[in-house]
C-alpha cells in the first residue's frame, strides 16, 4: 500500500511543479532556519574547546538583592555576583568537585597604530580545573599566585601572534594591561566563539584588580561555576548554594538575598536577564515552545491552504478509491502520509540548504542569544539536531495535511465518479 | 442478491430539490444481468449509487447478499464494497498516476492479502479481459476500449458477487461496446451478478432483464 501512496506522490508532486515548489519553499527555508538555530544552540549548550566538561557545569551570575528601603518602594538590584560572596562562601560549596570565579572586560588598545578590542577574562587559579584549555606552552597560575597577586597571564594562541608575531617562545614575556605589567605564564589554544563562559584572549589572577565596591557583598561582576563529577550531583550542588544563600539572607538583616540558579547552561539562556525571583524555567521552556510552535505553524497554515485549494483536484481518485473499498481513515493516512513525505523532501532540502548556508555564511551570520551576546553561525552535527528537525518536519506535515485529509476522506464519491454533478 | 424496498432519494440545495428515486422496489436475483434504462436524469446513476453503498437513501431498506443494511458506518461500507461489489464506470475512472497493474490491484491493497497472492489475482484478471502485455502501461498510453478492460479487470480481481456498471460502453464504439458486453457476459455466465445502467436497447436486450425508471420511478 505504501508503495502505492509513493508512486502517487511522485506523480502528483511531478505534475504540479509549482504547487511542489511553493510546497517545498516555504518547508525548506523553514527548517534551514530551525537546523541552523538549533545547531548553534546545541553547539552552545553541549560544550566545544575548554567547555568540553559542559554537561558536568552548574552556572550562576544572577543575584538580586533589596535593601529595606528598597523593599518600602518596591525596587530591587540584580546583577552578577560580588566578590566576596563568591570567593568567601560560594566557593566553599563542597559537593562541587570545583568551583571556580570569574570575570569579563574589555581591552581596548593600539597596537602597531590599529584599534584593537579584546576580551579579558579575572579568573581564580580552579578556573582551569573547571575548564579545559589546551596548553601550547607553559602553564596556568596557581592558587598561591592568585592569592599572592602574582603579575601573571595566560594568553591565546591569537593574542600571541598580535603581540609577538611569529616568535616560538614567548613564556616570560610582558602584556602591559593597563597600569599592569602581566608575565606570560602560558599560550592556550583559542576557545571557540559558542564557548559562553571559557571566553577571552587575556587571562589573569582577580586578586590583580582590587574589589571596586566592596560595600555590597553580594553584588559585583563575577561568574561561578560548579563542576560536578556527574550531572546526578547537580540537585545537591544546587541545594547546598540555596542553604547557603538562605542562611546569608537571615544573618544580614540589611539586604534580603535572592541568587538565581545555579543552572546548566541551557537553563541559563533561558533565564534572560528580567527579575530572576520572577523567573520559572517551566514557563520560559512553555513560552520558548509557543515561539517554536507558531514559527512552525505560519508556514504550515500556508501548506494547509495550499492542499484546500488542490484537494478536487484529487477527488476522482478519492472517489475511486472510496469505491473499491478504502474506508476514511486510510484515505485520511493516505493524504497525511503523503504531505508527511513532501514535508521530509522539503526537510531535506533545508538540512542541505543550512549547512550550504553556515558553509558560505557562518562567520559572517550572527545569532543574537540576548541583549549582551551573540555567536556566529556554526556546524553541529548531533542526534539531537537531527531529532529535532525531524520532529519539525512531523509537526509540518501533521499541522498541514491534517484538517486537508479530513475534508478529503469525508467526500461524497458519487460527486466525483459523475464529474462533480449527479 | 440484491433487495431494495421503498427506496427513495431526493437531493437538496439552497434553492431546489429534486427527487431522484421515488418509491423503488426492485429484486436482482443471484447470477441475473439486469439492465437499468431511462432518460438521463431519472435516477439510474443514483439507484447504482445506493446499491453499490456510495450513497445513502432518504427512506427504504437495502439488503445485499442477504445483509440488511442499517447502518452507513464508513468502515463497515467501505468492507462491503470491497467484498461485495466490483464498479464499472462510463468514463473509466483509472487512476492516471498509476499503471495498469497498480490500478486492478487497487480493491486487493485494501484487504489483508500477502503479495504474492495479489499479483496472482491481478495476473489473473488482467488474462481475463487480454490485458496481460500492458500491465506496465499507463491509462493515458492505452485506448477507450483497453482502459475499460483494465476498468472490468479491476472491477473483478477481488471475485466479488456484484458487479454495477454504470454505462460500461457509453464511451466506447460499438465493435469495442460489444467486445466489453461479451466480457460482462463471460462474467455473468460464470455466477457473477450484474446490474447495468445504459442508453442502448440493443445491449440491454443481451441481459436477463430490462428494468425501466422515468423522474424516479419504476415504469417497468
Amino acid at each position: 500500500m505504501l508503495k502505492n501512496y509513493f508512486k502517487i506522490f511522485l506523480k502528483v508532486a511531478s505534475q504540479n511543479k509549482l504547487f511542489t515548489f511553493l510546497s517545498l519553499f516555504g518547508i525548506s527555508l523553514t527548517i534551514m532556519f530551525v537546523m541552523i538555530f538549533s545547531m548553534t544552540i546545541s553547539k552552545i549548550t553541549s560544550g566545544s574547546g575548554p567547555e568540553s566538561d559542559l554537561k558536568k557545569i552548574l552556572l550562576a551570575d544572577r543575584v538580586k538583592t533589596m535593601t529595606t528601603m528598597q523593599k518600602k518602594g518596591g525596587g530591587y538590584s540584580v546583577s552578577s555576583c560580588g566578590r566576596t560572596l563568591c570567593a568567601d562562601h560560594l566557593k566553599n560549596i563542597s559537593s562541587a568537585e570545583h568551583t571556580s570565579m570569574f570575570s569579563y572586560g574589555q581591552w581596548e588598545f593600539i597596537f602597531n597604530r590599529i584599534h584593537q578590542n579584546k576580551s579579558i577574562t579575572k579568573t581564580d587559579a580552579e578556573f582551569w580545573d573547571v575548564f579545559n584549555y589546551k596548553f601550547l606552552q607553559g602553564r596556568p597560575y596557581t592558587k598561591e599566585d592568585v592569592v599572592n597577586k602574582a603579575n601573571l597571564a595566560v594568553i591565546t594562541r591569537s593574542l600571541k601572534e598580535l603581540l609577538f608575531g611569529t616568535e616560538d617562545n614567548v613564556l616570560g614575556k610582558s602584556v602591559r594591561y593597563t597600569t599592569l605589567d602581566l608575565i606570560v605564564t602560558g599560550v592556550v589554544e583559542d576557545p571557540p566563539p559558542t564557548d559562553q563562559n571559557a571566553n577571552g584572549d587575556l587571562y589573569f589572577p582577580y586578586t590583580l584588580i582590587p574589589d571596586n565596591d566592596g560595600s555590597d557583598i553580594f553584588i559585583g561582576g563575577f561568574r561561578i561555576a560548579f563542576k560536578a563529577q556527574s550531572p546526578k550531583q547537580f540537585s545537591i550542588i544546587r541545594n547546598d548554594v540555596q542553604d547557603m544563600i538562605a542562611r546569608l539572607d537571615a544573618a544580614d538583616t540589611a539586604h534580603t538575598v535572592f541568587l538565581s540558579g545555579p543552572y546548566t547552561q541551557l537553563e541559563k539562556m533561558m533565564v534572560g536577564y528580567g527579575d530572576p525571583e520572577e523567573f520559572s524555567l517551566g514557563h520560559n521552556i512553555l513560552k520558548y515552545l509557543l515561539i517554536a510552535f507558531c514559527f512552525i505553524l505560519l508556514p504550515a497554515v500556508n501548506l494547509m491552504a495550499l492542499n484546500f485549494a488542490r484537494i478536487h483536484e484529487r477527488g476522482e481518485e478519492i472517489a475511486v478509491r472510496k469505491s473499491f473499498g478504502a474506508p476514511s481513515a486510510v484515505l485520511r493516512g493516505q493524504f497525511l502520509f503523503e504531505n508527511i513525505l513532501m514535508t521530509l523532501t522539503g526537510g531535506v532540502l533545508g538540512i542541505i540548504m543550512s549547512y550550504v548556508l553556515v558553509a558560505l555564511l557562518g562567520n559572517s551570520l550572527t545569532l543574537r542569544l540576548s541583549f549582551f551576546s551573540s555567536v556566529p553561525l556554526t556546524f553541529s552535527f548531533n542526534i539531537m539536531v537531527f531529532i529535532i528537525a525531524l520532529i519539525a518536519c512531523l509537526l509540518f506535515g501533521l499541522l498541514s495535511g491534517y484538517l486537508p485529509a479530513i475534508r478529503l476522506a469525508r467526500m461524497k464519491p458519487a460527486v466525483y465518479l459523475k464529474g462533480g454533478e449527479l | 442478491m440484491i433487495k431494495l424496498e421503498k427506496i427513495s432519494k431526493t437531493y437538496r440545495t439552497n434553492e431546489i430539490e429534486t427527487l431522484a428515486l421515488d418509491n423503488i422496489n426492485i429484486e436482482v436475483g443471484e447470477r441475473e444481468f439486469v439492465s437499468v434504462m431511462g432518460p438521463s436524469g431519472c435516477g439510474k446513476s443514483t439507484l447504482l449509487n445506493i446499491i453499490g453503498l456510495l450513497d445513502e437513501p432518504d427512506e427504504g431498506n437495502i439488503e445485499l447478499d442477504s445483509q440488511h443494511i442499517l447502518t452507513y458506518e464508513d468502515k463497515k461500507t467501505a468492507r462491503m464494497r470491497n467484498r461485495l461489489v466490483g464498479f464499472i464506470f462510463q468514463s473509466f475512472h483509472l487512476i492516471k498516476e498509476l499503471n495498469v497493474y497498480d490500478n486492478v490491484e487497487l480493491p486487493l491493497i485494501y484487504r489483508k492479502m500477502p503479495a504474492r497472492e495479489r499479483k496472482m489475482k491481478v495476473t489473473e484478471s488482467l488474462e481475463q479481459v487480454g490485458l496481460l502485455n500492458r500491465m506496465h502501461h499507463y491509462p493515458a498510453q492505452l485506448s477507450g476500449g483497453q482502459c475499460q478492460r483494465t476498468a472490468i479487470a479491476r472491477a473483478v480481481a477481488g471475485e466479488p458477487k456484484i458487479i454495477l456498471a454504470d454505462e460500461p460502453t457509453g464511451n466506447l464504439d460499438s465493435v469495442i461496446g460489444h467486445e466489453v458486453m461479451e466480457i460482462l457476459n463471460k462474467l455473468n455466465n460464470n455466477g457473477t451478478t450484474i446490474v447495468m445502467v445504459t442508453h442502448d436497447e440493443q445491449l440491454a436486450k443481451m441481459t436477463n432483464r430490462i428494468v425501466r425508471l422515468f423522474d424516479g420511478r419504476l415504469v417497468g
